[in-house]
């Protein structure tokens, strides 16, 4: 190990938070103000900003409730509430916050949420119905529930958006409508469109700085600033945020500053599954001592919408086919055969060195096929990789010592085959 | 019986055999809601995946210990070779997380002739629903087509839903009968009854059944100490130890009646024959009782579906089994559990591994359990 190295910490990501903490506490004070407020799970917020709801995101909560330190306590209501601690994280999280707003149980006031008027639940993950459902049966909340099945063959690609297609048009609108009193808002719809393909076309030139060698920020620089691209989507305080970023990265390869000081990154480094929210910083610590950074991943990579793909013109037509359209591959990467194409391509962009393939011990949805994904990239491509278990929050499925003895196992692979 | 103990007791040997026998090729439905009729009717045999009795081995470096216990091994069965004798597979990918990365796994590993990914929708409201769930029937009707060279007509359709209809209807009667005269079959052979049904060609064991059936009426029970009746629910998609339900027993309790797949689940629904039959499928697969966690339904709750089984069959609890690691089960006990609470209905919980260690501590709660329900 190499103690030399160290981070040079971004100055944009800084201002993330005020974005996001502001984000969360008009939600929180929405019902005082009279505003109508919903849930979400799935890509599915989009239709309640429409209507000028204030609307949560389940993993976008998760992850600013791992974010500020509440996911631990959160989950322990939870438990005390009966559920079990195989319960995907996120699903037990949002149970534990409503049992602590139905129960008084006093829990950090920044997690606690206004139970919503309306929960949309896109079934994109059949967990993500769970949840809608143990929240409709425990308080009673209203559910919109939408099937948004994650696709495994191309070919079944256009049958699956027609199906999700006519669910917008003919269900999630229709009832927007009648919770709000109005018709749906076309137009608005539209505007937020445009601003996300304005955030998402920065973005994606922000991307451009992770090929450098050495790259200019990491994957975690990424993951505290995807809340633009997704549950922040139509604020035009994302724009500024990325275009700020832009010209920090810009200035970082005109001055040839590294993501890590003194000289880059000795091993470059693809993450798999969720990012741990609640770790991010435990993570960092493995990796920077030994010169490693993560570059890039398939969930913040492809889940998150292509702009070239954005028509505001057509909003409820671009919203189905940004994830299930045939250009679009949003769904598929859900699904091993397109995690395996979507890597490989990573692979080549990014010059990457290894694959982190983390495995979420309550979270299923990409776990199975690990193994094979690890096996068929090395085939290919001569990349490594490892999984490492552990959770995106509770602390209670996390060991270190695995996660060191995995990590240090990858970096010696990388080593060997340098060799 | 001793041909349904004998096709359980090693289902694989009595597949392989089957293939011989009958020379059609085998295709493997995972659990639980693949519409096999269709399958029938394409001239090949389904049969239902099952959960292995041998310990995880291969399976390992493949499956995350995390995963329940079907998963990890039908995983290490296929990677072992263990399941050669079937032709194909049937994976509906909707159903839980763990059956999505069937597909992949099996492509790499097993390379079968057929496979086919279903993606039935959640029972949610709109027309959207029903419409797609009809187009996934007919594309798994095409990819059957495709696969044999042959058309699936109506008519052999129909005639294979006659086929399952029947053995439904002769699997209630074997509840029926049980529920008249408690004790003339174990629970334990219930349960083989039905899983030799899953593995069967259905007219074979619509042959069995008819015997076994009329032996059944024909048979007096001699009057027992009353016993005390509950009902085991839940134990999604695989088969619960049968030393499990031997071990309620032998705590003096008796099984009336159960809510679990490999149980009345599977025979619940005849299919209406009148029309066209895969609208008809559609419509089974659409029911929303008996309630599976899986398929997305909560204008209705499983607790009450549960105690409304447990009355009338004038039982006095509810045993609950679940699955380690089964999500579609564990994120809807607590709620279960609380309307049994708030119903005053009592209630135990017992999970269910792959590789049981000791029953020590199941037969700790059962005994309990019994006790408190008054059964010893
Ligand atoms: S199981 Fe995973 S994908 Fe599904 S809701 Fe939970 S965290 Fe999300
Ligand atoms: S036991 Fe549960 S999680 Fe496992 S395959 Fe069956 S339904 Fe899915």
């Amino acid at each position: 190990m190499d103690p030399k190295y160290k981070v040079n910490r971004l100055q944009t990501t800084n201002e993330i938070r005020p974005l996001v903490d502001k984000h969360w506490a008009d939600l929180r004070t929405a019902k005082e103000r009279g505003e109508l407020v919903a849930w979400a799970s799935g890509p599915s917020f989009i239709f309640a900003y429409a209507m000028g709801m204030k609307c949560h995101f389940m993993a976008g909560y998760a992850a600013y409730c791992g974010g500020i330190g509440a996911g631990e306590e959160v989950l322990k209501v939870a438990e005390m509430a009966g559920d079990l601690p195989e319960t995907c994280s996120y699903h037990r999280l949002h149970m534990g916050m409503g049992e602590a707003v139905a129960r008084g149980i006093p829990i950090n006031p920044q997690a606690i949420l206004p139970m919503p008027d309306l929960m949309v639940a896109g079934r994109l993950c059949p967990e993500m119905s769970h949840y809608a459902e143990g929240l409709h049966r425990r308080f009673g909340v209203r559910v919109l529930p939408i099937d948004l099945p994650a696709v495994v063959d191309m070919e079944d690609m256009p049958r699956i958006r027609e199906f999700v297609y006519r669910q917008f048009k003919e269900v999630v609108i229709p009832t927007f409508e009648e919770v709000c009193g109005k018709p749906f808002d076309y137009d608005r719809m539209s505007e937020i469109l445009s601003v996300l393909k304005k955030v998402a076309t920065l973005r994606n030139q922000c991307w451009e700085f992770f090929k450098d060698k050495p790259s200019r920020w990491t994957l975690w620089d990424y993951g505290v600033s995807i809340a633009p691209v997704f549950y922040l989507m139509g604020n035009p305080a994302g724009v500024t945020y990325y275009e700020k970023l832009l010209k920090e990265l810009q200035e970082r390869r005109e001055k040839g500053i590294p993501a890590i000081a003194p000289d880059g990154e000795k091993y470059r480094l693809y993450w798999d599954g969720w990012l741990p929210w609640a770790f991010l910083g435990k993570f960092m610590r493995k990796f920077i001592p030994h010169g490693a950074v993560v570059l890039c991943g398939r969930y913040p990579w492809e889940f998150f919408p292509h702009p070239e793909l954005i028509d505001p013109e057509h909003p409820v037509e671009t919203w189905a086919d940004l994830y299930y359209g045939m250009e679009s591959h949003l769904v598929y990467t859900f699904s091993p055969k397109g995690t395996v194409d979507l890597i490989g391509k990573l692979i080549d962009d990014y010059s990457l060195d290894g694959l982190i393939m983390f495995s979420s011990k309550t979270c299923r949805v990409m776990n199975l096929a690990q193994p094979e994904v690890i096996d068929v990239l090395d085939k290919k491509y001569g990349i490594p990789g490892v999984i490492v278990e552990g959770d995106m929050i509770d602390s209670a499925m996390i060991s270190d010592a695995q996660i060191e003895t995995r990590l240090q196992a990858l970096y010696e692979m990388i080593d060997s085959r340098r060799r | 019986m001793s041909k349904i103990a004998e096709v359980t007791s090693d289902p694989y040997a009595y597949v392989a055999g089957l293939k011989e026998r009958k020379n059609k090729k085998i295709i493997g439905c995972f659990p639980m809601h693949v519409p096999e009729e269709i399958v029938h009717a394409a001239d090949l045999i389904p049969v239902v995946i099952w959960r292995g009795n041998e310990p995880v081995t291969w399976g390992h470096a493949h499956v995350p210990p995390y995963d329940c216990g079907i998963t990890r091994s039908f995983v290490d069965d296929a990677v072992r070779g263990k399941l050669s004798f079937m032709d194909g597979f049937v994976f509906h990918i909707r159903q839980c997380l763990q059956a999505g990365e069937f597909p992949f796994i099996m492509e790499r590993h097993f390379k079968p002739a057929y496979q086919k990914v279903l993606y039935l929708p959640a029972i949610y409201p709109g027309d959207a629903v029903r419409d797609f769930a009809l187009k996934e029937l007919e594309s798994f009707k095409t990819s059957l087509e495709d696969f044999t060279g042959e058309k699936i007509s109506d008519d052999s359709l129909k005639k294979s839903i006659e086929i399952y209809n029947k053995n439904r209807s002769l699997m209630e009667r074997v509840y029926e009968i049980r529920r008249a005269k408690p004790g003339i079959l174990k629970a334990k052979e219930v349960m083989q009854i039905v899983w030799s049904s899953m593995l069967m060609p259905k007219e074979d064991h619509n042959e069995l059944l008819t015997e076994l059936v009329k032996g059944m009426e024909e048979k007096s029970v001699k009057a027992q100490k009353e016993r005390i009746k509950v009902i085991p629910v839940g134990c999604l998609c695989q088969t619960l130890q049968f030393d499990i339900l031997d071990l309620i027993e032998d705590l003096g309790m008796i099984v009336p009646d159960d809510d679990l797949y490999i149980g009345s689940r599977y025979f619940a629904n005849p299919v209406n024959l009148n029309g066209n039959p895969l609208n008809a499928l559609a419509d089974r697969y659409l029911t929303k009782t008996p309630l599976c966690p899986t398929k997305g339904v909560w204008d209705i709750h499983w607790g009450d579906e549960a105690i409304k089984k447990m009355r009338d069959n004038d039982a006095k609890g509810i045993i609950s089994v679940r699955v380690k690691y089964c999500p579609p089960h564990t994120c809807y006990y607590p709620d279960f559990r609380s309307k049994m609470a708030e119903k005053g209905v009592p209630e135990v919980m017992i999970e269910m591994e792959h590789e049981i260690i000791s029953l020590e501590g199941v037969k700790t709660r059962l005994q309990s359990f019994a006790e408190t329900i008054g059964g010893v």
